[in-house]
């Protein structure tokens, strides 16, 4: 390959389209930062407004126990004691007086259930609240009643904390599990829709060539194949230098957050009431540390990038030819994205069980490869020979698609004016 | 030299036969017209001779290379349907296309600022191309055919959507490349502008060639059977004809074709001069036109 050959020539300025324009760099940076959010935000939201309900509830108890106390005291905000009957307690309901009421007897501690009244739709939240607070008293009177120990009783409370541990040849370390298997969920959904972003460009760039009639000038001037292949590796080109300015804002940004990271963990309201409701002190690490994440494991990530953006953009180069307009594209490619996002459902399978026979299985199959194989990696360690052979199967199916693919464009670029049927596409493939 | 040569030229989509059996060849140095209305197969047998695509049968020659690849840097092509990328500049639109011709990067800019300041274009250099108008478009999409300077030009309707002023300005262009021993090859349906410019014609209908040569030869095979002629009239005395096929009338002009078996062309002079005063009569061989229009007859007949 020379390099001045036609399709430099085309990946040049398909490259510098992209990265002369202001968008790629305001996109470039403002993508992590709307990307954490997405990711973070609702989780946060979750353990804030999780259990938290602004309703009052009533608790009748009827035990002549200390049980309705000890709820009330577990959360004096939500629940008080009311002397009053059923009766009473229902009209108040009806009349917008009270939200809720709990109604606590002799069975509901034997049969470990408790009943809530509400004018009907009291949400999840209060039914979390009183599951947790009511259980949390049930469980501590009737182990309060077998005569256990009080400190025996906090200790069996608390959750069984699991410390990781993996094994290597330089000695026993620490694992990061648990950050792990989020990071390889975080890296593999990131990996797919890098994939399609940088898919969906040369798409649109296809489309756009053929609608301008600028294809034609191209086809006057050079083979289609290099038309197609400038496309694919000038917009590839694109997504790399997009990685490679990521990576160094991480390690920018590394360099200057242990300062951060130290601010961060200073008990703070909200940490501390998160701290506070799941009564998970003894999880949270006294010095926060993220975990280092290998070398090895970037350059698969840009590894797996490239094939799979090779493998959805030559795919995408070849029906995108087949159109006119974007819309059209948007409906030709529909069947073959349902294919590719299948594997960010099955991240969380894989990566809970990285080292099974399916999960490797399943990581082998081309189209699930790049997402698959990186979440695997990401949360475990696995045997070489398994990225190697996956790189192999992928290349192979690579050369195949893109066969395909030029012969449709080939064909198709110059056909306007009518959508064409998969049975044409079909009848291209045979003809070329 | 024949700079291309088709031979048994055939090309089908789907079930319709655009071009069928054509063969013709083209002089260099010379201008060449296709022509013929639309839908009749020019741009098809102008995409393969630019080798956009492959004909289905035949040999296209360009150069004596049956491989048209292997001499596209020596062509120049304009597309019927103009197309430029709308959010590139206009200089490295054109550097782009040049480079694509296999100009070194610097020769291409060179070349195209020195185009863009012969065509009054200079001031566009830096902008967009959607900033353009669309005559300012096709003013870009011509230069960005001349820029590698190629040997064999070919240019589909290369003067639909200019103005007058500019049509002029590229026909000259077109003189200028001829003299320094070019070869061209336009298509068009205005016959006026191929009788102009073109040394050697290809009409095609439907597909298939109907004529072909040099336009003069095709001239002389014809009939004097066209009358032009130009008078005073103060409009009372309007000339009235029959047994003519009237081509064009205004009050001080008419144009007619007649048929010698029952049209006295002597009696017609001598009663026209009797009512107007004559300012100048020619009596010649159809135009272009005319001749096309009678062989497309001729082959529905």
């Amino acid at each position: 390959m020379k390099f001045d050959s036609k399709f430099w020539i085309i990946a040049k300025r398909d490259y510098l389209s992209v990265v002369k324009s202001k968008g790629f760099w305001i996109g470039t940076f403002l993508i992590p930062v709307i990307w954490l959010l997405v990711v973070t935000l609702p989780g946060f939201l979750m353990v804030y407004f999780w259990e938290r309900t602004e309703m009052k509830v009533a608790v009748l108890d009827k035990t002549n126990s200390s049980i309705g106390k000890e709820i009330v005291k577990a959360d004096s905000n939500v629940f008080y004691l009311d002397n009053s009957n059923e009766r009473e307690l229902n009209a108040k309901i009806l009349n917008d007086e009270l939200d809720a009421y709990l109604l606590i007897d002799s069975q509901s501690i034997k049969n470990n259930s408790v009943t809530v009244h509400t004018k009907g739709g009291g949400g999840i939240a209060l039914i979390e609240k009183v599951e947790n607070v009511v259980g949390k008293v049930f469980r501590k009177h009737l182990l309060a009643e077998s005569g256990l120990d009080t400190s025996l009783i906090r200790q069996i409370e608390t959750e069984t904390k699991v410390n990781t541990k993996k094994v290597t040849r330089e000695g026993i370390k620490t694992d990061y599990s648990s950050f792990y298997s989020f990071f390889s969920y975080f890296a593999g959904v990131a990996l797919f829709m890098l994939i399609f972003i940088y898919g969906g460009l040369v798409m649109r760039g296809v489309v756009e060539e053929k609608a301008n009639r600028i294809v034609e000038i191209l086809l006057s001037s050079t083979k289609p194949f290099d038309i197609m292949l400038g496309k694919v590796i000038g917009l590839g080109s694109v997504g790399l230098t997009q990685i490679f300015a990521w990576i160094v804002l991480l390690l920018a940004i590394s360099l200057i957050s242990t300062q951060i990271i130290s601010l961060l963990t200073q008990p703070e309201p909200i940490a501390q009431s998160f701290v506070n409701e799941f009564n998970i002190n003894s999880q949270v690490p006294k010095q926060f540390e993220i975990p280092p994440i290998p070398a090895e494991f970037v350059l698969m990530f840009i590894i797996y990038f490239l094939l799979g953006y090779f493998l959805v953009a030559s795919i995408y180069a070849g029906l995108g030819s087949t159109v006119d307009h974007e819309q059209d594209a948007q409906i030709i490619i529909t069947p073959i994205n349902i294919i590719f996002i299948l594997p960010v459902f099955l991240i969380n399978i894989i990566s809970a069980n990285p080292n099974s026979l399916l999960s490797t299985l399943l990581s082998l199959f081309p189209p699930f490869t790049p997402v698959l194989m990186i979440a695997r990696l990401g949360s475990s360690t696995i045997p070489l020979w398994q990225p190697l052979l996956s790189i192999l199967l992928m290349l192979l199916f690579i050369f195949i698609i893109l066969k395909f693919s030029a012969k449709i464009y080939r064909v198709a670029i110059l056909i306007y004016g009518k959508k064409p049927s998969f049975k044409e596409i079909y009848h291209w493939l045979r003809k070329a | 030299m024949e700079t291309v040569k088709l031979s048994n030229v055939t090309k089908s989509f789907k079930d319709v036969v655009a071009v069928d059996n054509v063969s013709f060849s083209m002089q260099s140095g010379k201008i060449f017209g296709i022509l013929g209305p639309n839908g009749a197969g020019k741009t098809t047998t102008i995409r393969m001779i630019a080798g956009v695509f492959l004909p289905d049968s035949g040999e296209i020659r360009v150069f004596g290379e049956p491989d048209i690849e292997k001499v596209q840097s020596k062509i120049g092509y304009l597309p019927e349907e103009r197309g430029l990328y709308k959010r590139m500049k206009v200089i490295d639109q054109l550097i782009f296309f040049a480079e694509l011709k296999g100009l070194p990067n610097t020769t291409a800019r060179a070349n195209a600022l020195k185009w863009l300041s012969l065509l009054d274009a200079k001031d566009w250099e830096n902008k967009k191309v959607h900033e353009l108008s669309k005559g300012m478009q096709q003013k870009i999409q011509f230069i960005s055919v001349l820029l590698h300077d190629p040997d064999l030009l070919i240019l589909d309707e290369p003067f639909s959507g200019f103005d007058p002023i500019n049509v002029e300005v590229f026909k000259n262009v077109l003189l200028d490349l001829k003299s320094a021993g070019k070869t061209i090859l336009l298509s068009t349906h205005i016959m006026e502008q191929a009788e102009q410019l073109c040394d050697d014609v290809c009409l095609i209908n439907k597909g298939k060639v109907v004529l072909y040569g040099s336009l003069s030869d095709i001239k002389a095979s014809r009939e004097k059977d066209t009358v032009i002629c130009e008078y005073n009239s103060d409009g009372a005395n309007s000339i009235e004809l029959r047994n003519v096929k009237i081509l064009n009338q205004t009050q001080n002009r008419i144009e007619f074709r007649f048929d010698r078996n029952n049209f006295n062309l002597k009696e017609f002079i001598k009663e026209i001069a009797d009512k107007v005063e004559i300012k100048k009569i020619e009596i010649s061989t159809p135009g272009l036109r005319e001749i096309f229009i009678d062989e497309v007859t001729k082959v529905k007949l």
